[in-house]
């Protein structure tokens, strides 16, 4: 069923409840005139019920509206006391103190409609408890009900016991103070925590609220204590008033949220004015939102990241204290706030819709800082692992082909001084000194192989890559290349060392049946992908290869992304820029 | 005369045993790494170590660093260090410590078999050896106020083959001179450099070391 026209179906039927009721209190036998009696069902039933109908359908996800047709309901139902069929009149005493719980829940769980502390569900709850089994019990004991001679009778009587009654009434009513009391604590200090520009909608609320609280309590007092009827009447009068005027005090406290979260709007603006010369777009959100602490955050384009103004990266926190900044349906920021702010979403909305047009420059700041220092970082990494490859080649040079260059020397120089007096001896070591060179040059264009493949120069990235595919040991097709290339010399020397790196781990850690190398256009990128069907577990913040790899393509602007679940593969992909040609 | 060869490269360790040995080297011990070479040393407590600069396990400076243990704890071993690159720095400092005993040469220069021996030898007999390279590096750095300027160039080639640790017998026979113009020439330097001239050679090394470095 839809919310409207659930809310259809409840306005009807509260509007007959109304006229039900109002009819049995009409043609009653007993007591006096009827006339009031209609008046203030009908008056304080149906203001909470059009209210609540009203706030109900404005804000469907915020209970206020429910908690609203509910008191009106409970009212009007509990005007059954007053009425002279027995089970009906019965049940109505049963529920006569309900709407002051569902009023109770009402002012706590203003204006969002949840209860937010453990201790406000607890004191609802025990309120349900107390007017509805404290009713139950007591009209089990008390024969009574009320206290007049023509009266009909109690239907859940079981006893008549005033004693037991008696004290039944007193622990109920001793509960209901206490309950009472700590309901205006709670409200005192959600008042206390509200920012100011919710007061102003809050006022109206939990001020009516809280005087009908106090007369709620001075009357059961009253009742209690003094058992002066007089005191008892003009008390619970005062407290019937301020029970009526809660609805009229919500219709005004949203006018009153209007006001302010205007004037939040017009504090923005004035702020977003003052903006460009000395005050953040930052600063005049936190001034209209009264909350000093708030952060904005941006999105950053066609990432899944988020910076704050200064470029830094930043983790969004979760739930309530976010609210998205979009511009064209897009999500740019967000601004992070204290949470009770998100009672007022609206507000929220509003400034971060106002808020979107004029961080735009401080948006592209952002991500203009954001890549600065991406590329300063991979610039320094890029630096490093230079300076690496320049110690392994040094290494390489001389433990490798020096070493042998030298042993061969030797070999060659002990070979001439035995030419003459033992010539077999030379021969053997001109023999050894042969292999010697051959090694030495294989090693030579090993190493050169590795700062710069001659083939990647001679024929481009196509056979280059299928020179790598061949060696490999594990099977590996390549899809794409030819079509994809050329690229620009820079792209495809990256593009290069990302498929030789990614081919060597697949041979080294993936245990791979089977490797694919994908290379093609996408816009103005190079996507090269290259993805196995091992053991996946690869993570690119470990291990200097994939690390530099990461860097290389960063240094070009890329980005290098990682899939590698435990079981399922790795999908290493690059995606590199190559605006030009 | 007994030798201890450490060299991580079995191919240049056998060629370099091969080579002593026929030059009548008794070559009593072989180390693929420094732990190894301190533990023969100690066992065989030879005239002399020849000991390669890089051995595992970082492959950086273990070789030097073996050597001035071996120096420190066993004063009778001499010790040649075999280095794939020329770094005067690491040289100086090996050779100031003590000049006596100690040499420092370029792996290339084991192929050149005879004067390998030679200086192998020189430094197993308590002399000194130095890289040309080193010497020359030493000698090509410029200072204000050079006295070197006023040196002539036989002079400086004398003043080479003394900083490489040679003594006049062999600086004559190089330049094919007699040992007397030889001991002109040095007077003559240590006047120049304002140097007191020192009988042994190896103390000669050490001033004029000490002089170059400054």
């Amino acid at each position: 069923m839809s919310t409207r026209r659930l809310l259809w179906l409840v306005g009807i039927a509260g509007v007959a409840l109304g006229v039900g009721v109002s009819t049995l209190l009409a043609t009653r036998h007993f007591g006096d005139q009827a006339g009031g009696d209609v008046a203030a069902t009908l008056l304080i039933g149906w203001s909470f019920l059009g209210t609540g109908l009203f706030a109900w359908a404005s804000r469907p996800n915020n209970r206020i509206g429910a908690l609203m047709v509910g008191v009106g309901t409970s009212w009007m139902v509990g005007m059954l006391a007053n009425t002279d069929i027995p089970l009906l009149f019965s049940i109505g005493v049963l529920l006569s103190a309900l709407p002051y719980a569902f009023v109770v829940h009402l002012l706590l769980a203003y204006p969002s409609g949840r209860l937010r502390s453990v201790l406000a569900r607890r004191v609802v709850m025990v309120t349900y408890v107390d007017v509805l089994l404290g009713s139950l019990l007591f009209q089990a004991f008390d024969a009574n009900i009320p206290d007049k001679a023509d009266a009909p009778a109690n239907v859940f009587l079981i006893a008549d016991n005033p004693g037991l009654s008696n004290a039944i009434l007193i622990v109920v009513t001793g509960i209901g103070l206490a309950l009472v009391a700590m309901a205006g604590v709670l409200i005192a200090r959600r008042w206390r925590a509200a920012p100011r520009v919710q007061r102003r909608g809050l006022a109206p609320v939990l001020w009516t609220g809280c005087l009908f609280l106090a007369t709620l309590a001075l009357t059961l007092v009253a009742d209690g204590l003094t058992k002066s009827e007089e005191l008892e009447e003009a008390f619970g009068g005062f407290a019937l008033i301020f029970f009526l005027a809660v609805p009229y005090a919500y219709l005004a406290g949203l006018l009153g949220l209007g006001w302010s979260r205007g004037q939040a709007m017009g504090a923005l603006m004035g702020g977003l004015n003052a903006a460009q010369e000395r005050q953040s777009v930052r600063d005049a959100i936190a001034d209209s939102l009264d909350d000093p602490r708030v952060v904005v955050v941006f999105k950053r384009p066609e990432r899944d990241e988020w910076v704050d103004a200064q470029g830094q990266r930043v983790e969004l926190p979760q739930g309530r204290e976010v609210t998205a900044i979009s511009r064209d349906g897009e999500v740019v920021g967000a601004i992070v706030h204290r949470p009770s702010l998100s009672d007022d979403p609206e507000l929220l909305q509003g400034v971060a819709d106002a808020a979107a047009l004029a961080l735009e420059n401080e948006r592209l700041e952002a991500e203009l800082r954001a890549r600065v220092k991406e590329l300063q970082e991979s610039r320094a990494n890029i630096i490093a692992f230079g300076l690496a490859e320049r110690r392994r080649l040094e290494r390489d040079l001389h433990d490798g082909a020096q070493q042998r260059l030298v042993a061969l020397s030797l070999q060659v120089n002990l070979a001439r001084a035995k030419l003459e007096d033992d010539p077999a001896t030379a021969a053997r070591l001109l023999d050894s000194a042969r292999d010697e060179l051959r090694q030495a040059l294989e090693e030579l264009r090993e190493l050169a192989r590795g700062i710069h493949p001659a083939i990647l120069t001679d024929q481009g990235l196509g056979p280059a890559v299928e020179a790598l595919a061949q060696r490999s040991p594990v099977p590996v097709e390549v899809e794409g290349v030819e079509e994809a290339t050329p690229l620009p010399s820079q792209v495809e020397a990256v593009a290069y060392f990302v498929v030789a790196e990614s081919l060597t781990n697949v041979a080294k850690y993936a245990s791979a049946s089977h490797a694919t190398v994908r290379v093609r256009r996408m816009d103005d990128h190079a996507v090269v992908e290259v993805s196995d069907d091992g053991v996946g577990g690869a993570d690119a913040t470990r291990g200097t290869g994939l690390r530099g790899l990461a860097d290389r393509v960063a240094a070009l602007d890329g980005q290098l992304r990682i899939e590698s679940p435990t079981g399922g593969g790795t999908v290493v992909r690059a995606y590199i820029p190559c605006a030009s040609s | 005369m007994r030798v201890v060869v450490a060299d991580d490269s079995v191919l240049l360790r056998e060629g370099l045993v091969r080579l002593l040995a026929e030059d009548g080297f008794d070559v009593v011990g072989q180390a693929g790494d420094a732990e190894d070479l301190l533990r023969k040393v100690g066992a065989h407590r030879p005239d002399v170590a020849v000991v390669d600069v890089r051995m595992p396990p970082t492959h950086t400076d273990e070789g030097l660093r073996a050597a001035a243990e071996i120096r420190e704890r066993y004063p009778e071993t001499a010790v040649l260090v075999l280095s794939q690159v020329i770094e005067p720095g690491s040289a100086l400092e090996l050779l100031t410590a003590s000049a006596e005993g100690v040499g420092y040469l370029l792996k290339d220069r084991v192929a050149d078999i005879d004067r390998f021996t030679e200086a192998v030898r020189r430094v197993a007999d308590g002399g000194s050896a130095l890289d040309p390279e080193v010497v020359s590096t030493l000698l090509g750095r410029h200072r204000r106020d050079d006295p070197l300027a006023d040196i002539t160039a036989r002079e400086r080639e004398v003043l080479s083959l003394m900083a490489e640790g040679r003594s006049n017998q062999a600086i004559a026979e190089q330049l094919v001179v007699t040992e007397r113009a030889v001991e002109k020439h040095v007077t003559s330097i240590f006047g120049k450099l304002g140097l007191t001239p020192a009988a042994e050679d190896h103390r000669r090394v050490l001033a004029v070391l000490a002089y170059l470095r400054a």
